[in-house]
């Protein structure tokens, strides 16, 4: 029966066709490490997210006057109200967490490179719908951190040139962060994600037409790839099963770590904080923003610091193939900025003095320059290893790769 | 990339270290029904004057095995469904301490250092040298010392006074969080039951490579 | 988690029985992971409290009545007077008979739900008993239908007397 209905399904709609061009043919690497589990458990996170999200929605009010006696009414009074909503806030977390790891995975392995810049460009761009997303949604419960975060992220509008100040009051519909702009939020709040399936689903048509890169950054050959199904579908759910372990830790027992205390205080519209910090995901950004004296430079310089990955294809000049495993000046760097982003993070977290300043604009210079130099210690970088010898690995993979593989490989960077 | 997972552990480490930053006296909150219901009355006597626990309504205290009895005295003839209101209004409040009195029903998660802050704060009275009273912690407080702790000399006053703020940040810390004992009780089961999958779900993962050698 | 759909033919036996069983803890899990989301949707706690309404009756006098909400629908509370209670015991009602005795627990007090049996309109007190303005029907002091389409008479909820002037409406 089951077969009879996938034949009827099938004359009028290539659905297994599809299943086998996308799933139980589809060919990946082998040599896929872990590091290449983070997009689907992003795709998973994307769809607790919503689920969480709409259950949410039937309960909360987007109204100043209620939102947060609805959020602490979700909290206290809905059957396992506390579970959605913890859900959706570590979640949140986890979203950015999984993200940041594919990113990195992607810049360490040099995912980004030729021929996959469209793949890395839709994924920059759910990287902004999704910082969007989030900050929207922060608004939603309607804590003194979400007020004023609003309303800091609000007044960035204003460095836009000519009308600065008349699109800030555009975007809240109101003279300061009010019912307008809550309202708002909320229902972009709950379009977004709905976005960023769309971008997922173009995110997937560019990843199935040039397939996954691998750790050893240079196309296989046909022998060394395997089918998706069952093999990464094994390996996948594995990974699930841990980061689920990792996710339910921080919502049944800490949940609270990932919700700043001030938010637990209504709004108050005439009244900031002592110390306002965004949600740990931002705080490079943040510190980056905090380090430009200037208003307008701030705010330049925070949004280029979120595009410059974007650049990574045109700054990235060696031609030695392969990602850090291979090019140990890149490699270096990597980690350099890993630590750089940890500094400015902590540069964000804290309240700023002098010194912290300054420590902020240093890591911002290096930050920057670690893309802006990056063309010419690339192509530094794949003189001196040219002149050191390859490496014999690399020589090996340089051996097995197909010559016309190669020609194109080298025409492109060229 | 495994010095990018050391990295990423550091950075746990460090980030936990931070949040740890004042000098906050540890407090060990009380979970079981009578410190709670100790710390209900105490509320009762010394703090609703003034704050309101306005999420919190009486149905929720019988609902956590509060007395029947004892609730019924605290409400008197407000409906079981009433919210835990201030007996002072919001505007006569202002005019006696020039601010109104926060609420109450999420003190315990609304500050940096959550119930600590709040105990500490409540033992951080002291009478000045020149004879005012002062606090260490939060020094523009307007409360006055309710628990009568920067009068307190001796030691067994001291602790009688300390017993009965931890009765109080009890009863706060639950009513911050009243699905807290559920969540965790929940929490086991579920890492139980996540272990038992993720260890089926590695073995599938071998036994499928496996096939491949 | 399709993880039927695998060939196993040169695996043997032990992780087809493995994937089996790895499926069904999986789908368990995927089962119980529903059960919060569609919890949520039930009334919650501050609903459920609203399931009982304690009304006080002192101050209703001979022949009043007040209308209270219970679980969101209006409750009438009428205080008959001797002349109505009498009326009322007369007969056994129009096309739903029934005998005024079962319909209260006093005489003294009939306490109906006020929506209409025929479309949950609220009806209206007028003269001896209520009318229905939606389509007409009339009921009368016990509450029970005496013209019209209302093919039922008023509903009586469950209450139970806690004092002498002190009634509370649900169950608890």
């Amino acid at each position: 029966m089951p077969g009879r209905i996938i034949k009827w399904i099938d004359q009028r709609f290539p659905l297994t066709s599809f299943v086998e061009h996308e799933l139980t043919s589809y060919p990946t690497p082998r040599n896929l490490s872990y590091w290449w589990n983070f997009g689907f458990l992003a795709g998973f996170v994307l769809v607790l997210q919503i689920a969480t999200g709409i259950f949410l929605a039937m309960h909360y009010k987007a109204d100043t006057a209620l939102s947060f006696d609805s959020i602490q009414h979700i909290m206290r009074d809905v059957n396992y109200g506390w579970l959605l909503r913890y859900m959706h806030s570590t979640g949140a977390s986890a979203f950015f967490l999984v993200i940041f790891i594919h990113m990195a995975r992607t810049l360490y392995y040099g995912s980004f490179r030729t021929p996959r810049e469209l793949l890395w460009w839709t994924g920059q761009g759910l990287l902004l719908l999704l910082m969007a997303t989030a900050f929207m949604g922060y608004l939603l419960p309607w804590g003194q951190m979400s007020f004023w975060g609003a309303t800091v992220i609000t007044n960035l509008f204003r460095a836009t040139p000519f009308f600065g100040d008349q699109v800030v009051v555009w975007l809240r519909g109101d003279y300061t962060v009010g019912d307008a702009t809550l309202s708002r939020f909320f229902a972009l709040h709950y379009l977004f994600p709905f976005l960023i399936i769309g971008a997922v689903a173009v995110h997937m048509v560019a990843l199935h037409s040039v397939k996954s890169s691998n750790p050893s950054g240079i196309n296989l050959a046909d022998k060394d790839n395997i089918p998706f199904h069952p093999y990464f579908t094994a390996k996948d759910f594995y990974g699930l099963g841990v980061f689920l372990i990792v996710f339910s830790i921080f919502v049944f027992f800490m949940p609270d770590s990932l919700i700043e205390p001030a938010n637990n205080i209504p709004a108050n519209p005439m009244q900031t904080p002592n110390h306002i910090v965004p949600e740990w995901y931002f705080l490079p950004f943040y510190a980056i923003l905090r380090s430009v004296p200037n208003m307008v430079g701030g705010v330049v310089a925070m949004g280029l610091s979120v595009m410059m990955f974007s650049f990574m294809p045109f700054l990235d000049r060696s031609r030695i193939p392969g990602g850090a495993h291979f090019r140990p000046i890149y490699r270096v760097q990597f980690y350099l900025f890993l630590l750089d982003m940890l500094v400015l993070g902590y540069v964000g977290y804290i309240p700023p003095t002098n010194q912290t300043l300054l420590i902020g604009q240093v890591a911002t210079l290096c930050y920057f320059g670690s893309f802006f130099l990056h063309p010419f210690i690339s192509k530094a970088e794949e003189r001196w290893m040219r002149a050191r010898g390859l490496p014999p690995e690399l020589l090996a993979l340089f051996e097995k790769r197909p010559p016309r593989e190669k020609l194109t490989r080298e025409g492109e960077a060229a | 990339m495994k010095t990018f997972m050391a990295l990423l552990v550091l950075c746990c480490i460090a980030s936990s270290a931070l949040a740890s930053e004042a000098k906050l006296e540890t407090v060990k909150v009380g979970i079981d029904v009578r410190t709670v219901e100790r710390g209900v009355d105490a509320v009762m006597n010394a703090c609703r004057p003034c704050h309101s626990m306005k999420y919190i309504k009486y149905r929720d205290l019988v609902g956590f095995g509060i007395d029947k009895q004892k609730v019924d005295t605290w409400r008197g003839d407000q409906p079981l469904d009433a919210a835990l209101l201030a007996q002072m209004s919001e505007s006569d409040a202002m005019q006696a301490y020039g601010k109104a009195p926060p609420d109450l029903s999420l003190m315990a998660k609304a500050r940096d250092g959550g119930a600590n802050y709040v105990y500490s704060y409540m033992m951080g009275y002291y009478v000045t040298p020149e004879g005012m009273p002062g606090n260490h912690i939060y020094p523009e407080t307007k409360m006055p010392d309710i628990l009568g702790i920067s009068a307190a000399t001796e030691a067994a006053q001291r602790t009688e006074i300390q017993g009965k703020a931890r009765d109080i940040i009890s009863f706060l810390a639950w009513a911050a969080d009243p699905h807290e004992q559920e969540r965790h009780r929940l929490g086991y089961y579920v890492l139980g039951y996540l272990f038992v999958l993720t260890f089926l779900l590695y073995l599938v993962k071998k036994q499928i490579w496996s096939r491949l050698k | 988690m399709k993880k039927e759909t695998l060939s196993v033919g040169d695996c043997g036996d032990r992780r087809n029985f493995l994937i089996k069983l790895t499926s069904v803890v999986g789908g368990a899990g995927v089962a119980a992971t529903c059960v919060p989301f569609v919890a949520s949707m039930n009334p919650s706690s501050d609903v459920l409290a609203k399931a009982e309404a304690e009304v006080d009756l002192s101050g209703i006098t001979p022949g009043a009545m007040r209308t209270v909400a219970w679980q969101g629908k209006p409750v009438f509370i009428l205080r008959r007077t001797p002349e109505q209670i009498k009326a009322a015991g007369a007969s056994d009602g129009g096309s739903d008979p029934e005998p005024d005795s079962k319909r209260v627990q006093n005489p003294e007090w009939l306490v109906v739900i006020g929506v209409c049996t025929h479309m949950g309109c609220v009806p209206n007190k007028e003269g001896p008993g209520w009318v229905c303005h939606c389509h007409g029907s009339q009921f009368d002091d016990s509450g029970r239908v005496t013209r019209g389409p209302a093919p039922k008479n008023l509903e009586v909820p469950p209450y139970r007397f806690v004092a002498g002037n002190k009634i509370v409406i649900g169950k608890a």
